[in-house]
């Protein structure tokens, strides 16, 4: 199997706070990797670890490596790495002074990756089409995203992503604050990405049905490290630590 | 009704009356100047807006190029040193500029007028409307400045990070999707930095020179304000001076509750 | 990374021109006026002498005392005055009021705080003034006339009580502005510990009053640095009289309506420019004063 990600012992730290602690994980080409843990557990800053974003929170200091595909992602220039690797907030937000088509169309414009306009209103459509959000907004894609319900802002999020095209699509907490409909067409959108486009795809979970549902691999990670990692079916049915046990019977919030 | 019940309504009464008796000041200011003003023109004639002796016209034109010179040089200041302050709040040079511009906001608008007088004027040996540009662009600095940060501070960072998460660089982010979420806000703070400045007369007492004869040829000639003429004419004896004096009044009042009104209509369309 | 310091350095150069704006300031006052406070010293500040003489500066008499007693009465006056306004203003805007009515008296508010200096000036010297004698200051007069502050018949209605009435009236949104970020400022659990303790209306504004005085304090101290710079309005009003007196029904002077008045004639007269600038230093001085505890008052004020 080959790895679209290779973390070696990765250590961030917030301030004082040591967040991620000797952090290894390979990441499967092609495969959905949920990264699970309770609130306040490191996952977010795992997953913006993978593509610099860290570096945004104050204060954050990182240490080890990340290589994508076999190149150590801090010493490449950040902007190009977040272009390869996409991602998607766990709120929605599409840029509200810009229309629905244009928000799909930012990435590709900005990195120049079509030539023409039918280019680039064939990249839109099928951005939104695989975000499952084309049949709701075709006839408004010059209306501002602030029409939209929630659920669909994060669809369109997710088409933003998409318009670019990346190899690995990371998502955190995509579904923590929209109603179980999205919900679903959000996790049907990610499936069928990874089995028609053989994207990776990583994505943040603080609940343990959602991870097992959606997921190929789980990394579950309590406290800034990694306490178990596996297929996950294999570590719902058979967790191999006393954590994993609990947090997956719900007992660690 | 206990006396404990008597005091709240005492202490009700007070402040309602106290606040009524604040604003009260600005009804009587604005009928003053419409009455006043109304009255002036009907006296002297409207002719008296677009005369050069003896009527408001240098004064207006002074106005309106030093309104356009001094946006100029005050916004594209005020815009990129608000921006910097905004995108790189922990440089030490942002804190100081920070520092440095609050303090200025503070600085009686007279000693800018006065610098700008030392600075230009003397070298240059003559009043000038570019130096009355520059006094009013100081005026208009900290005001436009404080309206910029606030604006860009108020962009939820969701939407950085979202730009980031798209491979944006920061300077893309920052003019693609700060400034532009933000567009409203500055455009407002500009607008009551301009309103500001247009209104001001103490900088312009020693920097454009008060040549009301005639109209001003270039931005190097010496040239009049509204305000400046008002404040001049309210000291002469002879009753025509005090009408033009109202009379630049009701323009002035009228271009200010314009600009108000304007910004009043792009702050309620801000949300986000 | 690169961008960043692209970015960075492309933006610098505006900072760096308003901190260089206002190092600038205090240089060319502080190196102008070093020349009259070099010749005529500590009686700039002690004699209120005012005859400038083209022979030099052995002849002229400069003395910048009355202005400055002008300066502080008037501005003292307009904070006593709109301090009790202000408060009363930020119950009405914030708490008491329906909401219709907070919305029209807060643009009100900012209607006066926007208003054209000039336009104040112009009103004051042809409408207030005017007024204020008829039928405030000679019945004042002839009522309270054994208060020193009243004792004098007023001749006119350019005075320095006038001046701080106009001031107080254009310093007003300012300190309402100070004050009522303060009382936001004040979190929720607050108010409503003050209300679950059975506060009626009084006691709950003295709880929050109470809270927030620095900040208060601050709006005290950004008016008067305010009303002390405020030049053409007063300089329409006060009178121009350089005189120092117990009574406010005299006319007086103040710093920046000297500045405003004899700037014109300065350049023909010896140091009389310099003077000038001994007067624009002193009032620097007053707001970066003002303003430096006022942003200390404030940030001891944050609750949060």
């Amino acid at each position: 199997m080959d790895h679209a990600i290779v973390v070696e012992k990765l250590n961030v730290w917030i301030r004082e706070d040591h967040v991620l602690k000797d952090i290894v994980l390979k990441v499967p080409q092609g495969y959905i990797t949920a990264i699970m843990g309770p609130s306040g557990s490191g996952k977010s800053t795992l997953l913006r670890s993978m593509n610099r974003l860290v570096e945004l929170i104050p204060g954050a200091k990182v240490k080890g490596k990340v290589k994508v595909f076999g190149k150590d992602i801090y010493t490449e220039d950040p902007y190009k790495v977040r272009k390869d690797i996409t991602m998607v907030s766990q709120n929605p937000n599409p840029f509200p002074h810009m229309s629905i088509y244009d928000n799909v169309a930012i990435g590709p414009r900005i990195h120049k990756l079509v030539k023409n306009r039918e280019k680039l209103d064939e990249l839109v459509k099928w951005s939104l089409e695989k975000a499952m959000l084309w049949d709701e907004v075709k006839d408004r894609l010059s209306d501002p995203p602030t029409v939209l319900s929630g659920g669909q802002q994060q669809r369109l999020c997710l088409a933003r992503a998409l318009a670019l095209k990346p190899k690995i699509l990371m998502l955190d907490e995509p579904t923590a604050n929209i109603d179980p409909v999205n919900s679903k067409k959000i996790e049907d959108a990610i499936k069928a990405l990874v089995r028609d486009e053989g994207i990776t795809v990583i994505f943040v979970t603080h609940t343990p049905a959602q991870a097992v549902r959606v997921s190929d691999f789980i990394a579950f990670i309590y406290n800034g490290k990694i306490v178990e990692y596996g297929l996950s079916r294999e570590l719902a049915l058979n967790p191999g630590h006393e954590l994993t046990e609990k947090f997956l019977r719900g007992e660690i919030g | 009704m206990d006396a404990r019940s008597l005091k709240e309504k005492i202490f009700l009464v007070t402040i309602f009356a106290l606040t009524a008796l604040g604003v009260t000041p600005v009804f009587y200011v604005l009928a003053s100047v419409i009455y006043k003003g109304i009255e002036a023109f009907t006296r002297r004639g409207i002719g008296i807006i677009v005369k050069v002796n003896g009527g408001i016209l240098p004064a207006i034109m002074g106005s309106f190029a030093l309104s356009i010179l001094s946006t100029v040089i005050g916004v594209v200041l005020a815009f990129v040193a608000g921006l910097f302050v905004a995108e790189f709040p922990n440089s030490r040079i942002s804190k100081i500029t920070k520092v440095a511009s609050r303090s200025l906001l503070e600085v009686p608008t007279v000693l800018l007028g006065m610098l700008v007088y030392i600075l230009l004027v003397v070298p240059t040996g003559h009043f000038s409307l570019l130096a009355g540009a520059i006094a009013l662009a100081l005026v208009m600095l900290p005001y436009v400045m404080v309206h910029v940060e606030q604006a860009l501070e108020s962009v939820p960072q969701i939407y950085r990070e979202a730009g980031y998460s798209i491979g944006m660089s920061r300077a893309q982010v920052l003019f693609g999707i700060t400034v532009g979420i933000a567009k409203r806000g500055i455009a407002s703070g500009i607008l009551m930095g301009f309103a500001k400045a247009m209104g001001e007369t103490a900088p312009l007492l020693f920097t454009i020179g008060a040549a009301r004869s005639s109209l001003p040829c270039s931005i190097m000639s010496p040239g009049d304000a509204v305000p400046l003429m008002i404040f001049q004419y309210a000291q002469m004896p002879q009753e025509y001076y005090h009408d033009l004096a109202w009379a630049g009044s009701l323009v002035l009042v009228i271009v200010f509750l314009l600009v108000f009104v304007i910004v009043r209509k792009l702050i309620k369309e801000v949300k986000y | 990374m690169k961008g960043d310091k692209l970015l960075y350095y492309s933006l610098f150069p505006f900072a760096a021109i308003v901190i260089a704006t206002f190092i600038l300031l205090f240089a060319v006052i502080s190196y102008t006026s070093a020349p009259a406070i070099k010749e005529y010293g500590w009686k700039l500040f002690t004699s209120s002498a005012w005859s400038p003489s083209e022979m030099g500066p052995e002849s002229s008499k400069y003395g910048l005392l009355s202005p400055l007693y002008g300066t502080l009465v008037s501005s003292i006056i307009a904070v006593i005055l709109a301090f009790p306004v202000t408060i009363s203003a930020v119950l009405v805007i914030e708490d008491y009021a329906p909401p219709r009515t907070r919305d029209l008296v807060g643009s009100l508010i900012e209607v006066m705080a926007g208003l054209p200096t000039i336009v104040y000036g112009l009103w004051g010297l042809e409408i207030l003034a005017p007024l204020l004698k008829v039928h405030v200051y000679s019945p004042l007069h002839q009522l309270l006339g054994f208060i020193p502050l009243f004792s004098c018949r007023p001749f006119s209605g350019y005075n320095i009580l006038t001046a701080g009435i106009l001031l107080a009236i254009m310093v007003l949104p300012y300190m309402v502005a100070v004050a009522r970020d303060s009382y936001r400022s004040i979190p929720m659990t607050y108010r409503e510990a003050a209300l679950a303790i059975g506060a009626n209306r009084y006691e709950y504004a003295k709880i929050m009053m109470g809270m927030i005085k620095p900040g208060l304090i601050a709006s005290a101290l950004l008016g008067f640095g305010r009303a002390a710079g405020e030049t053409v309005a007063v300089a329409l009003v006060i009178g121009n009289v350089p005189l120092i007196s117990s009574c406010i029904l005299k006319p007086g002077y103040t710093i920046s309506s000297l500045i405003a008045n004899q700037f014109s004639m300065a350049p023909l007269y010896p140091y009389m420019m310099n003077v000038l600038f001994t007067g624009g230093l002193i009032l620097l001085m007053i707001g970066v004063i003002a303003n430096t505890v006022a942003v200390i008052m404030i940030s001891k004020s944050r609750l949060r």
